[in-house]
C-alpha cells in the first residue's frame, strides 16, 4: 500500500527511489504494445522476445565495437530487429492463430539456442558485458519513448492501417472482399511489432550492465502476453497497464516477489475468468460472473455479468 | 446493354468432384442475374471462383463493358474487390465486434485514401476528409434502410439479424462495386423481411448497380431477377428468363428429383389436374396423439441460431415400425430438427420425446444409447480410417465386443460393396459407398429409429437407386426411419408418410402417395 501512498503523494521521491522499476516498467509497457500491435491484426504471436534479442545484442555490438552515438547504436538494433521480422513474417504469416504462436516459439528459441548460444561475438552462453550502460541515464529515453509510442500506435488504429488491422481480425475472408491486401497489412502490423519490441530490447540493454541470453527465452515471450492479455487488448492503454501491475506486483506485495511468477499466472487466471476482456476495456468495472459460478454468490452490489 | 461479367467454360474440381463443370454464362450491365440450383450445384463455389477465393482451373472470367475488359481468374480476392466486384456471404461474415459505422469504414478501404500520417498529426487542415467519410457511411447506412444515429454505434454483432445481412449489404457497396454479388441474401428471414430484401435489391438495381442474386427462395429469385442460370452437379442445365426456368423439365427434376426408373419420371402436379382436382392438400391434424406404439412425439417445436428462428412450431410423430419423410427445399429446418432431435442443438421451446425420452433434456451420447441415432447430412465417414475401423466407431457405445464382431461380419456380407473394401479407407471409397458406409456404421448402434439427412445428397442416378434399396431394406428388417431428403419424388416413394417443410414450418401433411399427386409440393420447391 505504501507503494500506492508514496505514487500519489510523493511522486518526486517515488521517481527517485523507484527509478530502476519506472525504467523496467517502461521497457514492459513498449514490449506490451509491441505485442499489442500484432494482437490487434489478429495475431498471436510470441516472437517479440526474439525481436527483442536482436535489438539488444545489435545495440550493445555496436557500441562495444564501434565508435557511434548510442541513439544509432539503438536505431541500428530496432531496425535489425524490424528486419529480421519481416524475413519471419514470410514464412510464418500464413499460418493462424495457435499455429503462428507455436511457429514464432521456434523463431524465439532457434534463435537463441541456435544463434545467440554459438555465436562469438554475442558472448555465446556467458552473456555479454556492456560497461557503457547508464541505468539513470538510461529511463530518461525510456520515460520519453513510452507516451511517445503509446501516442503513435494510438493513431496508427485510427487509421485506414488501424481499420484494416481491425478488420482483418474480426474475419480475414470478409477483409479481402473488401479489397484489403490481408497478407500484406499482417506483414505491416508484424514488422511494426518487431520494430517496437526490438527498440524495448536496446532500450533495457541501457539499464542494466549485462546482456544475459536466458532474458530472451519463451517465459519472456509468455510474460509479454500476459502484460498485453491481462491489462486488455481493446485499446493501448490495456497494455501499458498490464505491464505497470504485473512488473510492480513484486513491489506492491514484497511478500510476493520470490513467487513473482506464481503470482502473474494466478493474476492472469482471475483476469480471464472474471475479466475477459482485460483490465481496461469497455464495460466498465463490470466483473464477468463465470457460468458455473453460483448464483447466489454474487458480488453485491455489482452487476453480476457483462454480455 | 453489354455483357458486364462473361464466364466462358469454367471449370473447378477438388479431389474427383467436379464442382464447377464447364460452366458458361453472361451477365448484363444494369441486370439482375439470378443462380440457382439444388444444394451442391456448385453456386457458392461459382462465387468463390469469381471473386477469387478459389483459383479456376481452367475458362476464363472477364470483367467490363465492351472494350475493356479484365481477366479476373487466378487473381488475389482483394484485387477483384477493387476492380469493382463486392459480395455478401451466404452466411454472415460481419466484423462482429466492430460497430456498423465502423464496418462500413473498413469496406471504403479500397476507396480511401491513405491517411495514416494524417491520422498521426491530426492537424485541423487534414480533417475534411475524415468528415467527408463519415458522411458517406451514413449515407451508405440509409441506403441501406439502417438508421446511422440508431444502429451506427451499435456492434454489428448485436443488431437483428435481418439488419445484419443490410448492414453486410452497405458494407459491400462501400467499395462503390460495378457488380454486387448476393449470396442468399434472405437466408433465414420471415416473409415480411424478404420484401424488405426484395424492395432493396430492386431500389439498388434502378440506382444502375448490376446483381448477381443466388437464393434459395424462389419467390425472391423470379421475382426480381431479369435472367436466371441453373446449376445442378457443377452444370449449367438452363439459362433464360424466370418463366422459361419454371417450366423447364430439366429444372423440375434437378429440384424435386427423379422417381426410380421403373415408374418413370413423373412431375407432382403434372396428372393432379385429373386425379384429385382442386383438391386442398389433405393436410392432417399434425402430431395428433398417436396410438401406443408412437415412437416419437413432436410438439411445437422452435430452434434457433441466435437471431435467426430455422424451426417454427413444429409438432410431427412417428409410430414404431414407418419410414417418414420430411422434405423440403434447401434452408427450410430440416436438418436442423434432426439436429434437434439428436441432442446436438437446444430447443427454444416444444417439446421432442422419443419412448418417453425427453430429447431435450439428455445428452446426444444418452439419446444414442436410448436407440435414436443420426446419420449425418455429407455422410462424415473418417476418410483416413479404414471401412473396418470406420464400422468398429458405430459401435462405440456398446461393450459387447462378440456380437459387434459378428454384426460387422454380417453387414459386410449384406453390403458387399463395403465387405469389398474392408481394409481401404473410406475416403477412397465413392459418395454413394461412403452413404453406405455411414448408414452401416449407424446400424452398428442398433437404432430403434434411425434418422438419415439427405442420404441422396450428391450422388449419381444409380447410386442413388442403391441408396434407397438399402433403406428399404433396413425398414422391412424392423427399423423405423424418419428421413429428410431434398430429392422428394424419391423420398416419398419409400415413405409411408411425410411432411413438407417450408421456411422452419411443416406446410402440409400426408401420405407418400398423397403428396406426389398434390401441386403444393412443387410449389414449396420452386415457388409459384
Amino acid at each position: 500500500m505504501d507503494f500506492f501512498i508514496q505514487l500519489f503523494t510523493d511522486p518526486i521521491g517515488f521517481y527517485n527511489s523507484h527509478e530502476l522499476l519506472i525504467a523496467q516498467i517502461g521497457v514492459n509497457a513498449i514490449l506490451a504494445i509491441s505485442l499489442f500491435v500484432t494482437f490487434y491484426s489478429g495475431q498471436l504471436t510470441l516472437a517479440n522476445a526474439g525481436f527483442m534479442a536482436v535489438g539488444a545484442y545489435t545495440t550493445v555490438i555496436m557500441s562495444l565495437y564501434l565508435p557511434l552515438p548510442l541513439p544509432i547504436d539503438i536505431l541500428a538494433g530496432s531496425l535489425l530487429a524490424a528486419a529480421v521480422g519481416f524475413l519471419v513474417g514470410l514464412p510464418v504469416l500464413r499460418l493462424r492463430g495457435i499455429f503462428l504462436a507455436i511457429a514464432t516459439i521456434g523463431f524465439v528459441e532457434a534463435l537463441r539456442l541456435g544463434v545467440i548460444l554459438n555465436l562469438p561475438i554475442t558472448g555465446e552462453g556467458q552473456g555479454l558485458k556492456n560497461p557503457t550502460a547508464d541505468p539513470l541515464g538510461g529511463i530518461v529515453p525510456i520515460v520519453i519513448s513510452l507516451p511517445l509510442i503509446a501516442y503513435l500506435v494510438w493513431r496508427l488504429t485510427h487509421s485506414k492501417l488501424g481499420h484494416a488491422w481491425a478488420a482483418i481480425r474480426e474475419d480475414e475472408l470478409a477483409a479481402s472482399s473488401n479489397g484489403i491486401n490481408v497478407a500484406l497489412y499482417k506483414m505491416i502490423a508484424f514488422v511494426i511489432g518487431a520494430l517496437l519490441a526490438g527498440y524495448a530490447g536496446a532500450l533495457e540493454t541501457h539499464i542494466n550492465f549485462f546482456v544475459d541470453p536466458t532474458e530472451y527465452s519463451v517465459t519472456r515471450a509468455i510474460q509479454i502476453l500476459t502484460f498485453a492479455v491481462a491489462g486488455g487488448t481493446t485499446n493501448v492503454v490495456g497494455p501499458i497497464v498490464g505491464a505497470f501491475f504485473l512488473t510492480s506486483l513484486p513491489e506492491i506485495i514484497r511478500q510476493a516477489s520470490a513467487y513473482r511468477d506464481v503470482v502473474n499466472g494466478v493474476i492472469l487466471i482471475l483476469v480471464i475468468i472474471f475479466r475477459p476482456q482485460g483490465i481496461v476495456a469497455g464495460g466498465g468495472l463490470a466483473i464477468h460472473r463465470p457460468r458455473w459460478w453460483p448464483e447466489s454468490w454474487r458480488f453485491r452490489g455489482r452487476p453480476a455479468s457483462v454480455n | 446493354m453489354g455483357a458486364l461479367l462473361q464466364l466462358t467454360e469454367v471449370r473447378r474440381h477438388f479431389g474427383g468432384v467436379q464442382a464447377v463443370d464447364g460452366v458458361s454464362l453472361q451477365i448484363d450491365a444494369g441486370s439482375i442475374f439470378g443462380l440457382i440450383g439444388p444444394n451442391g450445384a456448385g453456386k457458392t463455389t461459382l462465387v468463390n471462383l469469381v471473386t477469387g477465393y478459389i483459383p479456376t482451373q481452367s475458362g476464363s472470367i472477364r470483367l467490363g463493358d465492351d472494350g475493356a475488359t479484365v481477366e479476373l481468374g487466378r487473381r488475389r480476392p482483394d484485387v477483384i474487390a477493387r476492380l469493382g466486384v463486392a459480395r455478401t456471404f451466404q452466411t454472415l461474415r460481419l466484423y462482429r465486434n466492430l460497430s456498423a459505422f465502423d464496418n462500413v469504414l473498413a469496406g471504403m478501404h479500397a476507396r480511401r485514401p491513405q491517411d495514416t500520417l494524417q491520422q498521426i498529426a491530426p492537424l485541423p487542415a487534414f480533417q475534411h476528409e475524415p468528415r467527408a467519410r463519415l458522411a458517406r457511411a451514413s449515407a451508405l447506412l440509409e441506403r441501406v434502410g439502417l438508421k446511422p444515429d440508431e444502429h451506427g454505434p451499435r456492434r454489428a454483432g448485436t443488431l437483428a439479424y435481418g439488419d445484419q445481412r443490410r448492414l453486410e449489404v452497405a458494407r459491400a457497396l462501400a467499395i462503390e462495386p460495378r457488380l454486387l454479388i448476393l449470396d442468399e441474401p434472405a437466408a433465414g428471414m420471415n416473409p415480411v423481411e424478404k420484401d424488405r430484401v426484395r424492395d432493396l435489391i430492386q431500389q439498388l438495381n434502378a440506382d444502375g448497380l448490376t446483381i448477381l442474386l443466388i437464393d434459395h427462395d424462389m419467390r425472391l429469385v423470379m421475382g426480381v431477377c431479369n435472367r436466371i442460370a441453373v446449376l445442378n452437379f457443377g452444370r449449367k442445365i438452363a439459362d433464360g428468363s424466370p418463366a422459361t426456368i419454371s417450366s423447364d423439365p430439366e429444372v423440375i427434376t434437378a429440384y424435386l428429383g427423379r422417381q426410380a426408373d421403373k415408374s418413370g419420371a413423373r412431375v407432382p402436379g403434372a396428372q393432379a389436374a385429373t386425379v384429385t382436382t382442386a383438391a386442398r392438400p389433405s393436410v392432417v391434424a399434425a402430431g395428433a396423439p398417436g396410438g401406443p406404439n408412437r415412437m416419437l412425439e413432436v410438439r411445437d417445436l422452435e430452434v434457433a441460431y441466435g437471431a435467426i428462428r430455422a424451426v417454427r412450431e413444429v409438432s410431427f410423430g412417428i409410430d414404431e415400425g414407418e419410414i417418414v419423410a420430411l422434405i423440403g427445399a434447401n434452408g427450410a429446418g430440416k436438418t436442423t430438427i434432426l439436429n434437434t432431435l439428436s441432442g446436438i442443438l437446444r430447443p427454444l421451446s416444444g417439446s421432442a420425446r422419443f419412448l418417453g425420452v425427453d430429447l431435450a433434456a439428455t445428452s446426444p451420447d444418452r439419446i444414442v444409447r436410448q436407440g435414436l441415432v443420426q446419420v449425418p447430412e455429407g455422410r462424415e465417414v473418417l476418410a483416413r480410417l479404414t471401412v473396418r475401423e470406420n464400422l468398429e466407431l458405430g459401435a462405440w457405445v456398446r461393450r459387447d465386443r462378440q456380437a459387434v464382431h459378428r454384426e460387422i461380419e454380417a453387414l459386410n456380407q449384406r453390403f458387399p460393396i463395403l465387405g469389398r473394401r474392408r481394409d481401404l479407407p473410406a475416403g477412397q471409397l465413392s459418395g454413394g459407398e461412403q452413404q453406405i458406409l455411414a448408414i452401416a456404421r449407424g446400424l452398428l448402434a442398433r437404432p430403434k429409429l434411425l434418422l438419415l439427412d439427405e442420404p441422396s445428397l450428391g450422388l449419381a442416378p444409380q447410386m442413388v437407386d442403391a441408396v434407397f434399396d438399402v433403406i428399404r431394406q433396413i425398414h422391412d428388417e424392423g427399423t423405423t426411419i424418419l428421413l429428410v431428403e431434398q430429392n422428394a419424388l424419391r423420398a416419398l416413394e419409400v415413405a409411408d408418410r411425410a411432411y413438407v417443410v417450408e421456411t422452419g414450418r411443416i406446410l402440409l401433411t400426408g401420405s407418400g402417395a398423397e403428396l406426389r399427386q398434390n401441386p403444393a409440393v412443387q410449389k414449396a420447391y420452386l415457388g409459384g
